[in-house]
């Protein structure tokens, strides 16, 4: 090994885009490759996913017991019982699984960065030429993976829904799409609270204060509107008001954006005629209950087509995805400025004392 | 600026106490470079920013003529940093860690197998390939991330305090090992504390101290500028009245400042002549009937040099500090 000086030009270089891409592509392997030998190695994540499938499956198989007990009296047909019982199960596996993708995304980034900083590795990493965007994507990829291994398992259980009916192959596809848009949401969520503080542990605890946040406290905010403004869902009339005069009426939908249990409400209540339970949930929230084509009802019109009545369907989870993208983006440039460590901009809680590695020698 | 490594008025400032302070630097290439001063002196901070983990607030620094303020992602591939404090990954074997850090620089596959295995050779760590990297001795940690900044052939190494937490014979192997990478022709800047090692290490130093070079260059060259005395240690065989005369003698000599008997009858002599009036020193007294024994340097001078360049102006120091 013999060295040799390199001559540089002088002045900031002008990369080629490609070869910036390449460059970030070559990062984010070598991180991911890092990342995943750590996490893969041995038989621990072989052991924590048969659990977790057994879990699903047992899960699974009491809920269909349940509902064969509780469903088929007082109904028409037994294919009617079934597709109840199928749309049941459906209904129960994508809410345990956006559960299960609600705590374990944000889990399995929460020491992204911050435990490069604990461990002292951090340093040795940013000597290397491999950019922050590549070390943020490379982290959040490779957290995310195991996440989407655990997703993406359990479809043939998903898939025992069809033996039901009562579920079409679009919407648990739709489903599933709810769940990845989430988890990349709240990994990039965990990977920023990382990225922000300096200890894993106040990263976790900022992670699931979030998630409440976002979840239980964005619908308790949202009731808690509709109460007090009186409001109650009116069905017949798309209204013509500003943003604002509908805001001293009812509290905005966006409020609920990154409650992936309402996104996933309007996934099922794409399996229901428009008039079940999620349904509700969805006019309740849209404030387009029981408008068709947001034309007015015309009475005398019988059930012809079924998506002439009820909720307009498939327009709440893509709006809601569409902000978790944008929250995923925001949150991905965020945490690349913070894991620079030249970055011109300063994010980050104010400190009264410097720590050790930002002090004089 | 002509060196490999060279600085201009580096500044940089934390809230508002200056840790660097128009620090001037030139590092010619193949030197083992030192980087001397007490705690708080600048060095990490001047490391620091050589490495490009910092943005200095004035000045610049160049690394093989890339700027690491205009340049930082071509600094980081002329450079291997090694920081005082470091960690390592949980879960990794040891040619793993030395896998991924070269994917890091982008170096092919075909190349990494050989590279590691010639790595961990030179870092005597051959044996350690398949063991994991935290069940390693705190010596063959700083020994393999000592490895981890070589895995992309750089031109300059910083190793900032590399011999703090090892013992001895840890330290003797670490000495070898950078003199081996010197005679690889790498130019290496080592920051520590532990004067002696670095006066044995060192081809060239600069003493910094409050964020300044206050000297610079090779050892005897500022010993030669500063005109710092030097300690002689001298046995000769004599014992009571004789010894006593012995030393008196040589207190009387030209460059001799003082002359003292220490416990076990060495006679140190605190001497400001260079080594051609050390050498007529010996000889006079040779001829003036004395049966020396021994005749030497005592070891440390840096730490002499370093106490004599750092040792005034304590209440401006304490000013300063009250004042930040």
């Amino acid at each position: 090994m013999t060295a040799e000086p390199m001559a540089v030009a002088p002045g900031r270089p002008r990369r080629r885009p490609l070869a910036a891409l390449r460059d970030v592509g070559t990062g984010i392997a070598a991180v991911m490759t890092k990342e995943l030998r750590g996490r893969m190695r041995g038989r621990r994540a072989f052991v924590i996913l048969t659990i977790h499938l057994l879990l699903l499956a047992g899960f699974t198989w009491m809920m269909e017991a349940l509902q064969e007990r509780t469903t088929g009296a007082g109904f028409g047909s037994a294919f009617f019982a079934s597709a109840q019982i199928g749309r049941e199960l459906f209904i129960a596996i994508l809410m345990l699984q956006t559960l299960i993708v609600l705590v374990l995304a944000p889990a399995s980034t929460a020491g992204s960065i911050s435990l490069e900083r604990e461990k002292q590795t951090l340093d040795l990493l940013a000597t290397t030429p491999i950019s922050s965007l590549a070390i943020v994507l490379g982290k959040l990829v490779s957290a995310l993976t195991w996440v989407f291994l655990l997703i993406l398992a359990s479809i043939p259980i998903t898939a025992l829904v069809f033996t039901f009916g009562g579920v079409g192959p679009e919407d648990v596809v739709r489903g599933y799409l709810v769940l990845v848009l989430t988890a990349i949401g709240f990994g990039s969520i965990g990977l920023f609270f990382s990225a922000l503080v300096k200890r894993t542990q106040a990263a976790t605890v900022l992670n699931f204060v979030t998630m409440l946040g976002v979840t239980g406290g964005a619908t308790f905010v949202f009731v808690f509107w509709s109460v007090m403004t009186g409001w109650q869902v009116q069905p017949g009339f798309a209204r013509d008001e500003s943003f604002l005069d509908s805001l001293r009426r009812r509290p905005p939908e966006a409020l609920l954006y990154l409650n992936p249990f309402v996104a996933q409400a309007d996934v099922i209540c794409g399996t229901e005629t428009g008039f079940g339970t999620y349904c509700g949930i969805i006019g309740a929230v849209t404030d387009r209950q029981l408008v068709a084509l947001d034309r007015p009802i015309e009475p005398g019109i019988g059930i012809a087509e079924p998506q002439q009545f009820g909720v307009q369907r498939d327009s709440y989870w893509p709006r809601s995805m569409a902000a978790w993208v944008i929250v995923s983006l925001v949150l991905i440039v965020l945490s690349v400025q913070l894991v620079t460590p030249t970055r011109r901009w300063r994010l980050g809680l104010p400190r009264r004392r410097r720590r050790a590695t930002g002090s004089p020698a | 600026m002509s060196g490999i490594v060279s600085a201009t008025g580096l500044v940089k400032r934390y809230d508002r106490t200056l840790a660097v302070a128009g620090l001037d630097l030139d590092v010619p290439a193949g030197e083992i470079f030192g980087l001397v001063g007490p705690n708080g002196a600048g060095k990490t901070t001047t490391l620091r920013i050589l490495a490009t983990l910092l943005v200095p607030d004035g000045g610049d620094a160049e690394i093989a003529g890339a700027s690491v303020r205009r340049n930082p992602n071509e600094v980081r591939r002329v450079l291997g940093f090694m920081p005082d404090s470091f960690g390592v990954y949980d879960d990794m074997k040891v040619w793993e860690y030395l896998d991924f850090f070269a994917r890091c620089y982008g170096i092919p596959a075909a190349k990494r197998r050989r590279m590691i295995g010639d790595l961990l050779e030179l870092v005597d760590l051959g044996a350690k390939r398949d063991a994991y990297v935290q069940g390693l001795s705190r010596g063959m940690q700083q020994r393999l991330c000592l490895a981890h900044t070589l895995v992309h052939d750089p031109a300059v190494l910083l190793l900032d305090e590399p011999a703090s937490g090892l013992d001895p014979r840890a330290r003797v192997e670490l000495r070898e090992l950078l003199r081996e990478l010197r005679a690889l022709g790498k130019t290496i800047l080592v920051s520590s504390h532990i004067l002696p090692e670095l006066e044995e290490l060192c081809t060239s130093v600069a003493i910094i101290d409050r964020g300044q070079v206050l000297a610079h260059g090779r050892v005897a060259d500022i010993e030669r500028r500063l005109r710092v005395g030097a300690v002689l240690r001298v046995r000769v065989l004599a014992e009571g009245d004789d010894l006593v005369a012995a030393r008196d003698w040589f207190a009387s000599q030209p460059d001799v400042a003082a002359a003292d008997i220490l416990e076990d009858g060495t006679i140190e002599l605190g001497f400001r002549g260079d080594d051609e009036a050390s050498a007529a020193l010996l000889a006079a007294a040779i001829a003036h009937g004395l049966r020396v024994v021994t005749f030497a340097r005592a070891a440390s001078d840096l730490e002499e040099l370093f106490l004599q360049v750092t040792a005034p102006d304590d209440a401006a120091r304490t000013g300063s500090e009250a004042a930040a």
